[in-house]
Protein backbone atom coordinates (compact mmCIF):
# COMPACT_ATOMS: atom_id res chain seq x y z
CA UNK A 1 0.00 0.00 0.00
CA UNK A 2 2.97 2.04 0.54
CA UNK A 3 3.54 2.39 -2.99
CA UNK A 4 0.26 3.02 -4.39
CA UNK A 5 0.11 6.07 -1.60
CA UNK A 6 3.33 7.26 -2.72
CA UNK A 7 2.02 6.97 -6.55
CA UNK A 8 -1.17 9.08 -5.54
CA UNK A 9 1.24 11.67 -4.08
CA UNK A 10 3.13 12.47 -6.76
CA UNK A 11 0.06 12.01 -9.17
CA UNK A 12 -1.13 14.62 -7.24
CA UNK A 13 1.95 16.48 -8.43
CA UNK A 14 3.84 16.28 -4.88
CA UNK A 15 7.40 16.73 -4.86
CA UNK A 16 8.04 13.99 -2.37
CA UNK A 17 12.42 14.85 -1.43
CA UNK A 18 12.24 11.71 0.84
CA UNK A 19 9.64 9.01 2.03
CA UNK A 20 10.46 6.89 5.48
CA UNK A 21 8.83 4.06 5.34
CA UNK A 22 7.29 1.80 8.16
CA UNK A 23 5.38 -1.84 7.68
CA UNK A 24 3.53 -1.07 11.21
CA UNK A 25 2.72 1.26 13.36
CA UNK A 26 5.73 0.33 15.94
CA UNK A 27 8.11 0.49 13.15
CA UNK A 28 7.02 4.11 12.57
CA UNK A 29 7.22 5.21 16.31
CA UNK A 30 11.09 4.00 16.00
CA UNK A 31 11.65 6.16 12.71
CA UNK A 32 9.78 9.01 14.48
CA UNK A 33 12.59 8.82 17.50
CA UNK A 34 15.05 8.86 15.22
CA UNK A 35 13.88 11.56 13.81
CA UNK A 36 13.43 13.94 16.68
CA UNK A 37 15.43 16.22 17.17
CA UNK A 38 16.18 17.02 13.39
CA UNK A 39 15.17 20.40 12.02
CA UNK A 40 12.09 20.21 9.48
CA UNK A 41 12.62 16.97 8.62
CA UNK A 42 9.07 15.93 8.25
CA UNK A 43 6.52 17.29 7.03
CA UNK A 44 3.60 14.78 7.04
CA UNK A 45 2.52 11.55 8.49
CA UNK A 46 0.59 9.13 6.30
CA UNK A 47 -1.28 5.68 7.87
CA UNK A 48 -3.27 2.90 7.76
CA UNK A 49 -5.50 1.55 11.05
CA UNK A 50 -4.96 -1.95 9.77
CA UNK A 51 -1.55 -2.63 10.27
CA UNK A 52 0.06 -5.81 11.74
CA UNK A 53 2.29 -5.92 15.30
CA UNK A 54 0.62 -2.10 16.19
CA UNK A 55 -2.60 -0.71 14.22
CA UNK A 56 -2.44 2.61 13.40
CA UNK A 57 -4.47 4.16 15.88
CA UNK A 58 -2.28 2.50 18.61
CA UNK A 59 0.66 4.44 16.73
CA UNK A 60 -1.25 7.56 16.95
CA UNK A 61 -2.03 7.40 20.49
CA UNK A 62 1.79 6.32 21.17
CA UNK A 63 3.12 9.01 19.41
CA UNK A 64 0.98 11.87 21.26
CA UNK A 65 1.89 10.34 24.82
CA UNK A 66 5.78 10.24 23.93
CA UNK A 67 5.00 13.78 22.01
CA UNK A 68 6.77 13.23 18.79
CA UNK A 69 6.60 14.74 15.74
CA UNK A 70 4.02 17.09 17.53
CA UNK A 71 3.58 19.60 15.06
CA UNK A 72 3.40 17.53 12.09
CA UNK A 73 0.26 16.53 10.63
CA UNK A 74 -1.31 13.03 10.57
CA UNK A 75 -3.80 11.82 7.63
CA UNK A 76 -4.99 8.29 7.82
CA UNK A 77 -5.63 6.23 5.10
CA UNK A 78 -7.74 3.33 5.63
CA UNK A 79 -10.56 1.18 4.39
CA UNK A 80 -11.56 1.87 8.19
CA UNK A 81 -14.33 4.67 7.69
CA UNK A 82 -16.64 3.72 10.77
CA UNK A 83 -17.61 7.48 12.69
CA UNK A 84 -15.86 5.72 16.15
CA UNK A 85 -12.57 5.11 14.51
CA UNK A 86 -12.51 8.29 12.96
CA UNK A 87 -13.70 9.90 16.17
CA UNK A 88 -10.75 7.97 17.73
CA UNK A 89 -8.29 8.81 15.21
CA UNK A 90 -9.16 12.81 15.51
CA UNK A 91 -9.06 12.73 19.65
CA UNK A 92 -5.51 10.68 18.86
CA UNK A 93 -4.08 13.51 16.69
CA UNK A 94 -5.34 12.89 13.03
CA UNK A 95 -5.79 15.90 11.00
CA UNK A 96 -6.86 14.13 7.90
CA UNK A 97 -8.96 10.65 7.16
CA UNK A 98 -8.67 9.51 3.55
CA UNK A 99 -10.66 6.37 2.62
CA UNK A 100 -9.81 3.08 0.52
CA UNK A 101 -10.59 3.25 -2.68
CA UNK A 102 -9.58 6.35 -2.91
CA UNK A 103 -8.47 9.01 -6.00
CA UNK A 104 -5.17 11.24 -6.57
CA UNK A 105 -7.91 14.03 -6.28
CA UNK A 106 -9.13 13.03 -3.09
CA UNK A 107 -5.64 12.54 -1.74
CA UNK A 108 -4.75 16.00 -2.89
CA UNK A 109 -7.38 17.88 -1.76
CA UNK A 110 -7.10 16.48 2.14
CA UNK A 111 -3.17 16.56 2.03
CA UNK A 112 -1.88 19.79 0.69
CA UNK A 113 -3.33 21.79 2.73
CA UNK A 114 -2.14 20.70 5.97
CA UNK A 115 1.42 20.78 4.09
CA UNK A 116 3.65 23.91 5.15
CA UNK A 117 3.85 25.96 2.21
CA UNK A 118 0.28 25.75 1.75
CA UNK B 1 -26.41 -10.03 -14.20
CA UNK B 2 -28.00 -10.10 -11.18
CA UNK B 3 -31.99 -8.83 -10.80
CA UNK B 4 -32.55 -5.74 -8.91
CA UNK B 5 -36.35 -6.07 -8.53
CA UNK B 6 -37.29 -7.56 -5.19
CA UNK B 7 -33.05 -8.46 -3.79
CA UNK B 8 -33.25 -11.50 -2.13
CA UNK B 9 -30.19 -11.18 1.14
CA UNK B 10 -27.82 -13.12 -1.49
CA UNK B 11 -28.85 -10.98 -4.10
CA UNK B 12 -28.15 -7.70 -1.80
CA UNK B 13 -24.27 -9.20 -0.70
CA UNK B 14 -23.40 -10.05 -4.12
CA UNK B 15 -24.69 -6.90 -5.64
CA UNK B 16 -22.79 -5.18 -2.70
CA UNK B 17 -19.69 -6.96 -3.64
CA UNK B 18 -20.06 -5.85 -7.71
CA UNK B 19 -19.96 -2.22 -6.29
CA UNK B 20 -17.01 -2.56 -3.82
CA UNK B 21 -15.24 -4.09 -7.02
CA UNK B 22 -15.95 -1.76 -9.37
CA UNK B 23 -15.16 1.21 -7.34
CA UNK B 24 -11.56 -0.10 -5.86
CA UNK B 25 -10.83 -0.42 -9.83
CA UNK B 26 -11.99 2.14 -11.03
CA UNK B 27 -10.77 4.98 -8.51
CA UNK B 28 -7.21 2.30 -7.70
CA UNK B 29 -6.36 1.00 -11.19
CA UNK B 30 -8.77 2.98 -13.34
CA UNK B 31 -10.07 0.48 -15.17
CA UNK B 32 -13.60 -1.00 -15.53
CA UNK B 33 -13.96 -4.60 -13.79
CA UNK B 34 -17.29 -6.87 -14.53
CA UNK B 35 -18.64 -9.37 -12.93
CA UNK B 36 -18.93 -12.57 -15.21
CA UNK B 37 -22.28 -14.77 -15.79
CA UNK B 38 -22.07 -18.20 -15.80
CA UNK B 39 -19.85 -21.17 -14.82
CA UNK B 40 -16.30 -19.66 -14.87
CA UNK B 41 -13.38 -21.85 -14.54
CA UNK B 42 -10.36 -20.02 -12.95
CA UNK B 43 -7.56 -23.21 -13.59
CA UNK B 44 -5.26 -21.49 -11.39
CA UNK B 45 -6.36 -19.57 -8.02
CA UNK B 46 -3.02 -20.11 -6.98
CA UNK B 47 -2.34 -16.70 -5.30
CA UNK B 48 -5.17 -16.28 -2.19
CA UNK B 49 -5.85 -13.20 0.01
CA UNK B 50 -7.75 -13.69 2.73
CA UNK B 51 -9.60 -11.14 5.11
CA UNK B 52 -10.96 -12.01 7.72
CA UNK B 53 -14.84 -10.06 9.47
CA UNK B 54 -14.78 -10.52 13.22
CA UNK B 55 -17.34 -9.07 15.77
CA UNK B 56 -20.76 -7.94 13.79
CA UNK B 57 -19.94 -10.45 11.23
CA UNK B 58 -18.07 -13.58 11.35
CA UNK B 59 -16.61 -14.46 8.27
CA UNK B 60 -14.22 -13.20 5.24
CA UNK B 61 -13.63 -12.37 2.22
CA UNK B 62 -10.87 -14.57 -0.59
CA UNK B 63 -9.78 -12.98 -3.67
CA UNK B 64 -7.74 -16.08 -5.74
CA UNK B 65 -5.93 -15.01 -8.81
CA UNK B 66 -3.39 -16.85 -11.29
CA UNK B 67 0.14 -15.24 -10.99
CA UNK B 68 -0.02 -13.61 -14.21
CA UNK B 69 -3.85 -12.43 -13.43
CA UNK B 70 -1.75 -10.94 -10.30
CA UNK B 71 0.73 -9.46 -11.71
CA UNK B 72 -0.85 -7.59 -14.12
CA UNK B 73 -3.05 -6.53 -11.43
CA UNK B 74 -0.06 -5.45 -9.15
CA UNK B 75 1.58 -3.23 -12.26
CA UNK B 76 -1.83 -1.50 -13.12
CA UNK B 77 -2.03 -1.10 -9.09
CA UNK B 78 1.42 0.22 -8.63
CA UNK B 79 1.86 1.92 -11.41
CA UNK B 80 4.73 -0.06 -13.20
CA UNK B 81 3.89 -1.00 -16.19
CA UNK B 82 7.23 -1.68 -17.60
CA UNK B 83 8.81 -3.67 -15.71
CA UNK B 84 7.14 -6.98 -13.90
CA UNK B 85 6.68 -6.91 -10.28
CA UNK B 86 8.24 -8.88 -8.20
CA UNK B 87 6.85 -11.51 -6.17
CA UNK B 88 6.20 -9.89 -2.66
CA UNK B 89 5.24 -7.00 -4.22
CA UNK B 90 2.56 -8.91 -6.48
CA UNK B 91 1.84 -10.32 -2.95
CA UNK B 92 1.20 -7.11 -1.22
CA UNK B 93 -0.74 -5.53 -4.19
CA UNK B 94 -3.57 -8.89 -4.24
CA UNK B 95 -4.06 -8.49 -0.42
CA UNK B 96 -4.01 -4.69 -0.45
CA UNK B 97 -6.64 -5.04 -3.57
CA UNK B 98 -8.55 -7.51 -1.12
CA UNK B 99 -8.14 -5.30 1.60
CA UNK B 100 -10.09 -2.75 -0.02
CA UNK B 101 -12.95 -4.89 -1.56
CA UNK B 102 -13.41 -5.81 1.65
CA UNK B 103 -13.56 -2.56 3.02
CA UNK B 104 -15.60 -1.29 0.52
CA UNK B 105 -17.57 -4.32 0.62
CA UNK B 106 -18.53 -3.95 4.55
CA UNK B 107 -18.90 -0.15 4.18
CA UNK B 108 -22.23 -1.08 2.43
CA UNK B 109 -23.52 -3.07 4.97
CA UNK B 110 -26.12 -1.45 7.02
CA UNK B 111 -25.71 -0.94 11.17
CA UNK B 112 -24.47 -2.94 13.29
CA UNK B 113 -22.71 -5.45 11.00
CA UNK B 114 -20.93 -2.29 9.19
CA UNK B 115 -19.37 -2.50 12.37
CA UNK B 116 -17.50 -5.05 12.39
CA UNK B 117 -13.93 -5.13 12.24
CA UNK B 118 -11.89 -6.43 9.74
CA UNK B 119 -8.45 -7.94 9.61
CA UNK B 120 -4.94 -7.39 8.17
CA UNK B 121 -4.75 -9.44 4.44
CA UNK B 122 -2.94 -12.89 5.05
CA UNK B 123 -1.79 -13.55 1.41
CA UNK B 124 -0.19 -17.53 0.40
CA UNK B 125 0.79 -19.02 -2.76
CA UNK B 126 -0.71 -22.36 -2.07
CA UNK B 127 -3.96 -22.30 -4.07
CA UNK B 128 -7.78 -22.58 -2.76
CA UNK B 129 -7.30 -26.06 -2.41
CA UNK B 130 -5.35 -25.60 1.05
CA UNK B 131 -7.96 -23.58 2.41
CA UNK B 132 -9.74 -25.42 5.03
CA UNK B 133 -13.34 -23.34 4.48
CA UNK B 134 -14.81 -23.52 8.94
CA UNK B 135 -18.19 -20.79 7.34
CA UNK B 136 -20.60 -22.75 6.15
CA UNK B 137 -22.18 -20.30 3.80
CA UNK B 138 -20.22 -19.00 0.84
CA UNK B 139 -21.42 -16.89 -2.15
CA UNK B 140 -18.50 -17.11 -5.36
CA UNK B 141 -18.14 -14.39 -8.08
CA UNK B 142 -16.10 -14.32 -10.37
CA UNK B 143 -14.60 -10.85 -12.56
CA UNK B 144 -12.85 -9.52 -15.76
CA UNK B 145 -10.60 -7.00 -16.30
CA UNK B 146 -9.48 -6.57 -19.62
CA UNK B 147 -9.46 -10.39 -20.11
CA UNK B 148 -7.65 -11.23 -16.68
CA UNK B 149 -9.99 -13.20 -14.79
CA UNK B 150 -9.94 -13.30 -10.95
CA UNK B 151 -12.60 -14.97 -8.09
CA UNK B 152 -14.01 -13.99 -5.09
CA UNK B 153 -15.52 -16.16 -2.21
CA UNK B 154 -17.75 -14.36 0.41
CA UNK B 155 -18.07 -16.95 3.46
CA UNK B 156 -19.64 -16.47 6.68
Amino acid sequence: MRKVIERALRQAGLELTEVLQASNGEEALQALRDESGKPNSLALILSDINMPVMDGLQFLEQRRDERLAPGVPVVMITTEGSEPLVLRAISAGAQGYICKPFTAEQVKARVVPLLPAA
Amino acid sequence: MLATGNPTPQNEMVNRLDSAVSEVFEMMLERSCDPMDGDVHIVDGRIVARIQFTGAVSGECILYASPATAAVTAEALLGTASSEPCDPMVDDAIGELCNMIAGGWKSKLEHPQAGCLISVPAVTREGLVALEGKFGTKFSRTYSFQGNIFGIVLAF
